[in-house]
């Protein structure tokens, strides 16, 4: 076990210097005049290019620009964004209020999945199976950009059910509606796979047994299958994350959170490479982490499973 | 802690005379695309407390079927009993509510399965499914639960029982997995216990063991015993009487030594020659010639005559031949019987 996350630990850190390589160069790829692009419409005076270009080392080749940046990354520092502000601060800034988004909206996701997934695999060919169906594969064709700025205008005004827009300091309730939205994008295929996983789950044997012990229905679907039927699922929502951050700058974009998917929205506008690269570097770290501890719960779900 | 036993025996029709378990004229089908399986069509029997009642026969003769009714554990759709009693002391199973049936599963009547492995939740430690059938049906805290459960391991002779509890069933040996799922089966001390194919999924040292330790705790409990097999070795030892099955129905019914001595159905003499013996070695081992019928085209009249070596008209027409008393204690559905006996 110790062994495992050693190894995974070490994998990590090559698929970390990957990815940031990747959205570097990426980065670099896509700048035109990055001054200019943060000046505005404005003329730029030749000193200030200067000094922008000294502190940038926008003169230099791509790998002695990417040899400056990991200096700085691997000694702590994320570097400043081209507005001049410290990213570490901006990031510890913005990351309150997006962990927060995606936290909702990981459990509004699981929690409405899995209790549909579960009663639909139940009921299969029933009203309800069906008309989750229905609403599976309408969540799944609308896209999040699409369903933010629509939920904004019919929950928040028209109905004034929730406020359109937050800031750093938004309690749940005020998430509840961006989060829902969030949810929306990764719900559907939850809810598939635990039907699926649950429908496989109840023809198994020890369904049979569960029953001859003289057990109720409900603690022979909630206790004994559901375990089972988990596996599948968690994995799912460990990839999702993926496109829960994709959904957030999105969202938090339609929404007015200032979190980390905002400022990344705002800093690829802005032709703003450090600022990028460093948001997104702190993003395939949280990703990298969450996968490595959804390995982890596969161990602790089904015994079966051990690390070596 | 409710007194579930009370419950049960204070339902309205509990006869002390009547036999433990009694079967009557049983049918089930599945209703399936390619149209309605009979499984089982008119099975019956009865069983005594202390007894062992082996049901013999091929896979797909509605053995298992049979014994899914009895538990009321069949997966209604597809399956549906279409007539028939299941008595248990003289109350009728089948007419029972849910809620009460589930109170006879376990408590009553219990069941072990064939494949120990898939049979028991992956997914739990052996303790937390043995402990939750004394926290379900007896409201015991977990640690008392705990300790019953030590207790059963013990009982069905698994060494080390204090620390096995906590070990999954990926964790033990085939016999020791089955052993587990006896422990589970006698835990609310039932006076039925139904195995199905006990022993099918264990190599020949340790199915001896499983069948010697099911004898023994049968005759520890008094228990009444049915064993469903297709093997005719494993019953000769164990089991008091024979119902063997064909095609959805009891074909012939009798004490074991009678069976082995003198079958009185074709079927079961076609069973019996196919026995590999040591004393016919080199010799060409009889096979029984053709398939068991397909459950959604039984043949007309007696469902083997397509089969059968003995097959004249009558046994081609409808009805099927009734069951013919054919000694004290002995039935066999087969017109000819005399002459089956007879050769």
């Amino acid at each position: 076990m110790f062994r495992y996350i050693v190894r995974r630990l070490l994998q990590m850190i090559l698929t970390f210097f990957g990815a940031t390589f990747v959205v570097f160069a990426l980065m670099f790829a896509n700048q035109d005049d990055p001054i200019q692009a943060l000046a505005g419409e404005k003329p730029v005076s030749d000193n200030v290019r200067a000094v922008l270009t000294e502190r940038y080392h926008l003169d230099e080749s791509f790998p002695v620009q990417y040899w400056y940046y990991m200096k700085g990354l691997l000694t702590g520092d994320l570097g400043r964004s081209m507005a001049g502000r410290d990213i570490g601060e901006m990031l510890s800034g913005a990351w309150p209020v997006t962990l927060k988004l995606s936290a909702l909206a990981i459990v509004v996701a699981a929690l409405i999945a899995i209790t549909a997934g579960v009663w639909s695999a139940i009921r299969r060919g029933g009203f309800f199976d069906n008309s989750t169906l229905l609403m599976t594969l309408l969540l799944l064709a609308v896209p999040i950009v699409v369903l933010a700025p629509v939920a904004q205008l019919v929950f928040a005004m028209e109905l004034r059910w929730f406020p359109a827009t937050t800031t750093a300091r938004a309690g749940l309730y005020d998430l509840l509606l961006p989060a829902v939205v969030l949810a929306c994008s990764v719900m559907a295929t939850q809810l598939r796979v635990t039907r699926t996983s649950v429908v496989e789950n109840l023809r198994a044997d020890y369904v049979r047994t569960a029953r001859a012990k003289g057990l109720t229905p409900r603690r022979v679907t909630w206790v004994h299958v559901l375990r089972n039927s988990l596996i599948p699922v968690i994995t799912l929502i460990g990839v999702d994350l993926g496109m829960l951050m994709s959904g957030a700058i999105i969202v938090e974009e339609v929404f007015n959170i200032p979190g980390v998917g905002f400022n990344l929205a705002r800093g690829i506008r802005a032709e703003d490479g450090p600022l990028v690269v460093g948001f997104v570097s702190v993003l395939v770290v949280v990703f990298l982490v969450v996968n490595l501890v959804v390995d982890l719960l596969y161990a602790a779900l089904d015994p079966r499973i051990r690390y070596e | 802690m409710t007194d579930i036993k009370g419950q049960v025996d204070a339902l309205p029709g509990t006869d002390p005379r009547a036999p433990l378990l009694q079967i009557n004229d049983l049918h089930v089908e599945f209703h399936t695309r390619d149209g309605v399986a009979k499984a089982v069509n008119g099975a019956s029997f009865w069983l005594n407390p202390g007894e062992t009642l082996a049901i013999l026969g091929e896979s797909g003769c509605g053995k298992s079927v049979t014994a899914q009714a009895i538990m009321g554990i069949l997966e209604t759709p597809p399956a549906h009993i279409t007539q028939g009693e299941v008595r248990y002391r003289g109350v009728d199973l089948l007419k029972l509510p849910e809620a009460q049936r589930r109170k006879v599963r376990a408590n009553r009547i219990a069941m072990i399965f064939q494949d120990a492995l898939s049979a028991l939740n992956p997914v739990y430690s052996v303790g937390f499914q043995l402990a939750e059938l004394f926290r379900v049906h007896r409201g015991m805290s977990r640690g008392d639960a705990r300790k019953r459960a030590v207790e059963l391991l013990d009982q069905v002779r698994i060494p080390g029982a204090k620390s096995r509890v906590h070990d999954y069933p990926h964790q033990f040996s085939g016999g020791m997995r089955q052993r587990v799922m006896i422990a589970m089966a006698l835990a609310l001390d039932p006076e039925v216990l139904i195995a199905d194919e006990p022993t099918t999924a264990l190599d020949v040292t340790v199915q001896a063991q499983i069948m010697g330790l099911l004898a023994e705790l049968r005759r520890e409990r008094n228990m009444g015993l049915v064993l469903i097999t297709h093997d005719m070795g494993v019953v000769a030892d164990v089991a008091d009487r024979i119902s063997v099955m064909y095609a959805g129905r009891v074909v012939e019914e009798a004490p074991v030594y009678d069976i082995y001595a003198r079958p009185g159905h074709p079927y079961t003499r076609a069973l019996l020659e196919s026995i590999p013996r040591l004393d016919l070695k080199g010799q060409q081992l009889s096979v029984i010639q053709g398939l068991p019928p397909a459950l959604t085209d039984i043949p007309a009249g007696c469902a083997f005559h397509p089969r059968c070596r003995y097959a004249k008209d009558p046994c081609r027409q409808d009805p099927a031949p009734p069951a013919y008393s054919i000694a004290p204690h002995r039935t066999a559905r087969c017109h000819f019987f005399r002459e089956v006996l007879g050769e």
